[in-house]
């Protein structure tokens, strides 16, 4: 059986563990990793990854990938232990909450701080008379009256009675043995008494008389002794059950009280622990009030090998001890969080981290929650021989935490925030529930609750995974806070530009290979690290482009456009099929499409004929229709080609007619007219020569008829 | 009385006849172009004339053709007509040029297949504008 969950709903107050480190390795995220394992299988064997869908799956993977690693990346920039107490939802909370609480200077509080401290005094030694003790104990019921000693008082009051009641039972049955002494003496005497013989009986006369005689004796003494035998042995077993149920009944007092003092300790109620302490000094005599009681009681509970063990799993930080038990009311939680003096027993389970923690349970089941509390109330046992050492632990809490709160005042006079908040946490977290800590104001707090917001800022900048806003909040927490230590954090964020300027290196050398896949996977690595990485910029259309390389579809309608552009209308045509395919998905292609088959058409037909006119040995006549069609389209390589051909088997005719258009262009009619007469004479059939005569004529004669 | 009889036609009637002889004559070069064969007028070169026309402008040439078509008519300016040199000289192809017959010589009748000879002169953009015309 195994079970996993997270252990701190269940841990009270203490427990201020749990920031969500990842640290066991990612599943797999979605079922395209393994599309794209066998894509790049078939990728190694040989077979191109041309498919717009392994594109995609590389990119989501890497995408993934990448905000996995860039994210981890930035938290493990190390925000500090201070920082992480923050990012814990439990510990900062409860913070933040402690930091918005009015300071406890309300007649009430100050009421029963003032009924505490007479407790303790009352108990202190040197002052612990029966008298005072009574006032003390009377006292434990009217402190439990307020709310902030949410009941303890009245625990330990109760505590205190049950003992007292055990050791009064504990009397009256010492008083009861001692009555049934005198009672087995009486009867020892009456047995004595009952053994002795009667001299004064009648002797046996003759021999044979004496043996029967002394068997009369014999039987008759032991019928004498039986009633004060059956007395003595009944009062010697109640004696003896007596003298077990005082030690019982001590016994069990004991443990009860330990474990409440422990309990009281790693509930951080340290005023509590010294006085239920007192009335334990008070209340028995053992000396070095050895908690032997304990340690015997978690001896006695054995451990069932074959239960096995409660395994108890803790993910994150290493570096952070953890160890903890739970379950029924024994349980036992404990925890040791870094810079913190802590312990744990009784009840509750506790645990202090500064850490990101995650727990579970294995192997849950009743004998192995008994294994574990056995296992805890051991362990305790180790620590805490004597309750003088937990009183000693106690008081020096106590003076280290008033202490802390005077530190805590002075650095928030030099204005160093960051070491002030770290030490009202570390104040905080040790004696919370101590006068010096209550009393704080809400203005001497609210300098520390500023620089956890800004902490609250950082962190949520940082799970952000957005480097550029980070570096923002980290800047702030530098004006903040000049003692913030911005180092690690700084350099964590530039190894992060570095690293996404890393890819988009690699991404070139791949575009350099023609090697698409690369260049994307490598450019989604790089924006998940840091998008607003400024090289990405200039690469992103580079990488649209080349995916559209990767599609014949879009490859056709870019050359078509590259040619179109380059009035390479020849090309198109001799590919008409390519783009007319590609095109009747572009609407706004297929207009231009049109244009240009429709001219290419027309050149064609022109150059159709004029083969075939020239076949007929009429190369004038070629000629002139090529170059009739060669005025609207001159960019044609086949065209102008052909009529270049052609030129050269009529030059004079040819040489005619520009001659004709020289001048006409010139303004010489004369002269045109006379080259245009020129040409017709070479050819009479000439159209060229006919429009350019109308033309010269009009213009010599505008009135002519 | 013989001697007198010998003296012949008066002085005055002599000088008459020859201020009508005079006259006439000057008549008959008006009505007729002077001299009809151009004789002291330069042929024009056709290839000279191809070449640069321009260069040639207000020089007068005199030109033997043959009337091959009329280009068009106008009143303001004329008659346009192409005509075709009788001798070529040195071309291969016909010579066809273009002539201008002023509305000056409105009068006289010009049909395809007459043959002329012309005095032309070379006028703006090469034209050749007929000065004087005669069938020879």
């Amino acid at each position: 059986m195994k079970k996993t969950f997270s252990l701190l709903p269940v841990l009270l107050l203490g427990a201020l563990a749990t920031a969500p480190a990842e640290t066991s390795p990612q599943p797999p995220q979605d079922g395209g990793a393994s599309a794209i394992q066998q894509t790049g299988q078939q990728y190694r064997q040989g077979n191109t990854l041309s498919g717009a869908g392994d594109n995609r799956l590389i990119g989501r993977q890497s995408a993934t990938d990448t905000d996995l690693a860039g994210k981890k990346a930035l938290l493990n920039t190390k925000l500090n232990t201070f920082i992480a107490f923050f990012n814990n939802p439990l510990s900062g909370t409860q913070f933040e909450k402690f930091l918005n609480a009015p300071a406890e200077t309300s007649e009430a509080a100050r009421t029963y701080r003032e009924r505490i401290s007479r407790i303790m005094d009352l108990l202190a030694p040197g002052n612990a008379t029966k008298q005072n003790q009574d006032e003390a104990f009377a006292l434990l019921q009217k402190a439990s009256e307020f709310e902030s000693d949410a009941n303890l008082c009245s625990t330990i009051h109760d505590a205190v009675y049950a003992a007292a009641t055990a050791r009064v039972q504990a009397q009256q049955l010492t008083d009861l043995n001692q009555k049934l002494e005198n009672q087995r003496r009486i009867a020892e005497f009456n047995n004595l008494q009952a053994a002795r013989d009667r001299p004064l009986d009648d002797h046996p006369v003759d021999k044979n008389a004496t043996a029967a005689y002394n068997d009369d004796r014999k039987t008759e003494r032991e019928a004498r002794m039986e009633p004060t035998k059956r007395e003595l042995a009944a009062v010697g077993q109640t004696i003896e059950r007596n003298k077990l149920q005082i030690a019982g009944s001590e016994s069990q007092a004991k443990f009860q009280f330990q474990a409440l003092i422990l309990q009281l300790f790693v509930q951080r109620r340290y005023e509590h622990v010294i006085i239920a302490d007192r009335f334990y000094r008070a209340l028995f005599d053992d000396g070095d009030q050895s908690l032997e009681s304990f340690r015997r009681m978690a001896n006695d509970l054995g451990y069932n090998k074959d239960a096995g063990q409660l395994k108890l799993t803790a993910k994150g930080d290493p570096s952070i001890a953890a160890a903890a038990g739970t379950g029924g009311s024994a349980g036992v939680g404990a925890g040791v969080g870094a810079g913190t003096a802590s312990s744990n027993g009784g009840t509750e389970g506790g645990a202090f981290s500064a850490e990101g923690m995650q727990f579970g349970i294995e192997n849950a089941s009743v004998e192995s929650l008994m294994n574990a509390v056995s296992s805890g109330m051991k362990t305790v046992s180790k620590t805490f021989r004597t309750l003088s050492q937990l009183d000693g632990v106690a008081n020096e809490i106590i003076r280290d935490v008033n202490e802390g709160v005077k530190v805590y005042r002075y650095l928030l006079e030099r204005n160093e925030l960051e070491a002030a908040t770290a030490q009202l946490v570390s104040v905080w977290t040790k004696g919370e529930y101590l006068p010096s800590v209550r009393l704080l104001t809400p203005g001497e707090k609210r300098p520390a609750l500023r620089y956890a917001q800004l902490i609250n800022r950082l962190i949520n900048a940082s799970n952000s995974g957005n480097v550029d806003t980070l570096a923002a909040a980290v800047s702030e927490m530098k004006k903040q806070a000049s003692d913030f230590d911005d180092t690690e954090i700084l350099a964590g964020i530039q190894a992060t530009k570095v690293a996404s300027s890393m890819h988009i290196a690699q991404a070139r050398v791949a575009a350099a290979k023609g090697d698409l896949q690369t260049v994307q996977s490598e450019i989604t690595r790089a924006a998940g690290i840091w998008p607003n990485n400024p090289e990405l910029q200039g690469f992103a259309s580079d990488v649209a482009r080349m995916s559209e390389q990767a599609s014949p579809q879009a490859q056709a309608l870019s050359d078509f456009d590259q040619l179109y552009g380059q009035k390479n209308y020849r090309r198109i045509f001799d590919e008409k099929e390519r783009y007319i395919a590609a095109i009747a998905q572009s609407p706004d292609r297929q207009a231009r499409l049109k244009e240009v088959l429709s001219r290419m058409q027309e050149i064609e037909t022109s150059i159709l004929r004029s083969e075939e006119i020239s076949r007929r040995g009429d190369p004038a006549g070629a000629w002139e229709g090529l170059e009739i069609t060669f005025a609207s389209y001159p960019d044609d390589p086949k065209l102008s080609m052909m009529r270049a051909d052609l030129t050269t088997r009529v030059p004079d005719f040819v040489n005619d007619l520009r001659q004709a258009r020289e001048y006409e262009n010139k303004g010489e009619y004369g002269s045109s007219l006379a080259w245009y007469l020129r040409a017709k004479g070479r050819y009479p059939m000439s159209d060229l020569s006919r429009q350019g005569i109308e033309r010269v004529v009009h213009a010599i004669l505008p009135d002519a008829t | 009385m013989s001697r007198r009889k010998r003296s012949g036609l008066p002085p005055w009637l002599l000088l008459l006849i020859l201020l009508l002889a005079a006259g006439g004559g000057w008549l008959a070069l008006r009505q007729g172009g002077g001299e009809t064969s151009f004789r002291t007028v330069e042929d024009l070169d056709p290839h000279l004339y191809y070449e640069s026309a321009n260069s040639l402008r207000g020089n007068t040439y005199r030109i033997d053709a043959e009337i091959d078509a009329s280009l068009g008519n106008s009143a303001s300016k004329g008659r346009l007509f192409s005509v075709t040199l009788k001798k070529p000289v040195g071309a291969t192809p016909p010579v066809i040029l273009p002539v201008l017959v002023p509305p000056s010589l409105g009068s006289l009748t010009i049909q395809k297949g007459q043959h002329y000879l012309m005095k032309v002169k070379v006028v703006d953009g090469g034209l050749l504008e007929v000065q004087q015309a005669a069938k020879p």
